[in-house]
């Protein structure tokens, strides 16, 4: 039951994320870094939920694959679960990058710089995500679910 | 048993995968748009707001009829109403929100044209042979900016209104128009009270009225009359033809002509001038057939014509102006934070970090207002109120100056409004108007004597400013054109 609880924690936290990413007057994606030309861009082009996704996608996403499709002894140290973590916090941004650029050359804009920039962000996104992921669903892994931190 | 053991393992963790697979699901679902949502953003955030943008948009429900079930009629046509609506709704979320009227677009009826052309002694030196023939070539080009199966009425005036007699291709090839309507009516004099009221008698809703004319008041049995009394007679019938009627905007177009004949002063002798003279394109309608003929592109070519050398809008109100702060532009200073919503509000300011100033700027659209550049250029027409006094420049925008980052911000805007100040006050309100007064060029181009060729002759009318500041006392609505309200949060 208590497992089912972080589960649902961590989908609605998930969710909200998303729902702050779509928004207007408050978006998550602008406390951080501000550039207005460009983020009214990201808005316009409705970029934000896209991007809120495929964070989601990656974070999820990889936190499932270790625990359920690697799900081995031989990886179920920390530091197995942190280069995870790493490859998450490497590939969203990245995926971001390129869908940002692609939007904003097919609307002939160009915003590299402050692209970059805005990516900064997804790292710390994705990997807040893969650890919400982690401890979500964790619990039902046969070999990993100790991981990070012993259950 | 090992077999068993998988399999109790992947019952075990269905749930968590099914959960994880629903939610990301359902993330990347509600993300969606519908394509003509997709398509009308894309026409906004491009700042692509043609017509031929919106057919493709059209084409996009017409292809679809059962998907976009809500944007046709019962007859299976496109409801442009509801795609007024959608454009509206889906311009307003953006940053800025952007205004699209599409509703000229839509079925609107062509506006129709009703020419009153002058034929009095002092107009026929204007279309002479070995001239220019500047005069019939504006009449011809504002008929012909008028779409193909516009209904068109072409009338003579001088001492009452005469119909044309000929087709409108036949006054088009007309190369001799005066010899033409030779004995039309009584050329020895114009009555401008009468042509005023007859003009805006006829007039019906969607129709444009445009009197061709050198605009100077030559009534019957003036002998002895003082000149000044005469202009004050000018200005008073003038006030009193428009108060009659409200809710009509006129347009006063000048442009110079080759003339080339007698001219008859005002209380003087006849005397034969050959040169440039001025003359003038009056156009009256509707508030909302101007507002059509301003903003919908097929009349693009009536308000901006070739050859205008001044032009002037009578309002009866203020407008609202279509503007958007510019987050990226070079003149900008200091650092600010748009607020989206009602109104300008620039959030979170700081003074550049040297100076201890803010400057930002904004992209106007102010060609409903029909002013010329002159006019809206010029700061010393313009009221700028606020705390910390913020001080305006204006400048028209020029093809150089859109970038592809900043073509959202610019297309469709005309001026670049820039304000700069001290940010002292930790909340300010800036206010720009443009004020409501007759612009310079009507007083430079009026005179009070024209018993000569010397002087300003050439390039002034005998009492144009009476005439003129009539019409304006009558349509004068407000003290300003248009106000801007700006409010500035530390």
């Amino acid at each position: 039951m208590k497992h089912l609880v972080y589960l649902l924690v961590g989908i609605g936290i998930t969710v909200l994320f998303f729902i702050l990413s779509c928004t207007d007057g408050f978006n998550i994606w602008e406390v951080m870094y501000f550039n207005q030309g460009y983020n009214d861009k990201m808005y316009n082009l409705s970029m934000y939920p896209v991007i809120a996704a495929i964070t989601i996608a990656v974070a999820w996403g990889g936190a499932a694959i270790y625990y359920y499709a690697i799900n081995s002894v031989k990886f179920d140290r920390w530091y197995h679960w942190l280069a995870v973590l790493g490859v998450v916090a490497v590939l969203a941004p990245v995926i971001c990058y390129i869908y940002n650029d692609t939007v904003f050359a097919d609307n002939g804009l160009m915003y590299v710089g402050e692209s970059i920039q805005f990516e900064m962000q997804t790292v710390l996104f994705a990997a807040l995500l893969y650890i919400i992921a982690s401890f979500s669903m964790r619990w039902w892994s046969s070999n990993c679910r100790h991981t990070p931190l012993p259950q | 048993m090992k077999t068993r053991r998988l399999k109790m393992i992947n019952i075990r963790r269905l749930p968590a995968l099914l959960v994880c697979c629903a939610l990301l699901g359902g993330l990347l679902s509600c993300g969606g748009h519908g394509n003509l949502d997709k398509a009308v953003r894309s026409v906004l955030v491009s700042g692509d707001t043609t017509r031929a943008a919106y057919d493709s948009l059209c084409a996009l429900v017409t292809a679809n009829p059962d998907k976009y079930s809500d944007f046709v009629t019962a007859e299976g046509r496109v409801d442009h109403k509801k795609m007024y609506d959608l454009i509206e709704q889906i311009g307003s979320s953006l940053r800025p929100p952007m205004h699209w009227d599409t509703r000229p677009y839509g079925g609107v009826d062509n506006l129709s044209l009703t020419v009153y052309f002058e034929r009095s002694g002092s107009m026929v030196p204007y279309d002479s042979r070995g001239g220019g023939g500047q005069l019939k070539k504006a009449v011809n080009d504002l008929i012909n900016h008028f779409p193909a199966g516009s209904k068109v009425d072409i009338n003579i005036v001088n001492d009452g209104i005469y119909p044309y007699s000929h087709s409108v291709d036949e006054f088009l090839q007309d190369r001799d128009i005066y010899a033409s309507t030779a004995g039309t009516g009584d050329a020895s004099y114009t009555d401008f009270q009468l042509i005023f009221n007859k003009i805006l008698e006829a007039q019906r809703p969607g129709n444009v009225s445009v009197l061709v004319s050198d605009l100077i008041y030559s009534p019957k049995d003036t002998h002895g009359v003082s000149l000044d009394k005469i202009f004050n007679e000018e200005n008073s019938l003038a006030t009193r033809a428009f108060a009659q009627y409200k809710g009509k905007s006129v347009v006063v177009q000048q442009f110079m002509g080759d003339y080339s004949g007698k001219y008859y002063p005002y209380n003087g002798v006849p005397f034969d001038y050959n040169g440039k003279r001025p003359f003038y394109l009056v156009i009256i309608a509707d508030n909302d057939a101007m507002d059509q003929l301003a903003q919908d592109s097929r009349y693009s070519g009536v308000l901006d014509a070739n050859g205008v050398r001044n032009s002037y809008r009578f309002n009866q109100g203020s407008s609202e102006i279509d503007c958007r702060v510019l987050p990226e532009w070079k003149d900008n200073a200091g650092r600010f934070r748009v607020k989206h919503g009602d109104g300008i509000v620039l959030a979170k300011c700081d003074g550049d970090r040297q100076t201890g100033k803010l400057c930002f700027s904004l992209a106007a659209n102010l060609s409903g207002l029909l002013k010329d550049d002159a006019l809206l250029t010029d700061v010393a027409n313009y009221d700028v109120q606020s705390i910390d006094g913020y001080t305006l420049s204006i400048q028209p925008i020029e093809p150089g100056m859109v970038t592809a980052n900043n073509k959202e911000y610019l297309e469709g805007m005309t001026h670049i409004l820039t304000l700069v100040g001290d940010l002292k006050s930790p909340r300010d309100e800036v206010r720009i108007a443009l004020r409501n007064e007759l612009p310079a060029w009507i007083h430079e181009s009026s005179s009070s004597n024209d018993v000569s060729a010397g002087g300003s002759f050439a390039t002034t009318t005998l009492g144009l400013e009476q005439l003129l500041s009539g019409m304006f006392d009558a349509m004068k609505g407000g003290n300003n054109f248009f106000e801007i309200v700006i409010k500035l949060q530390k």
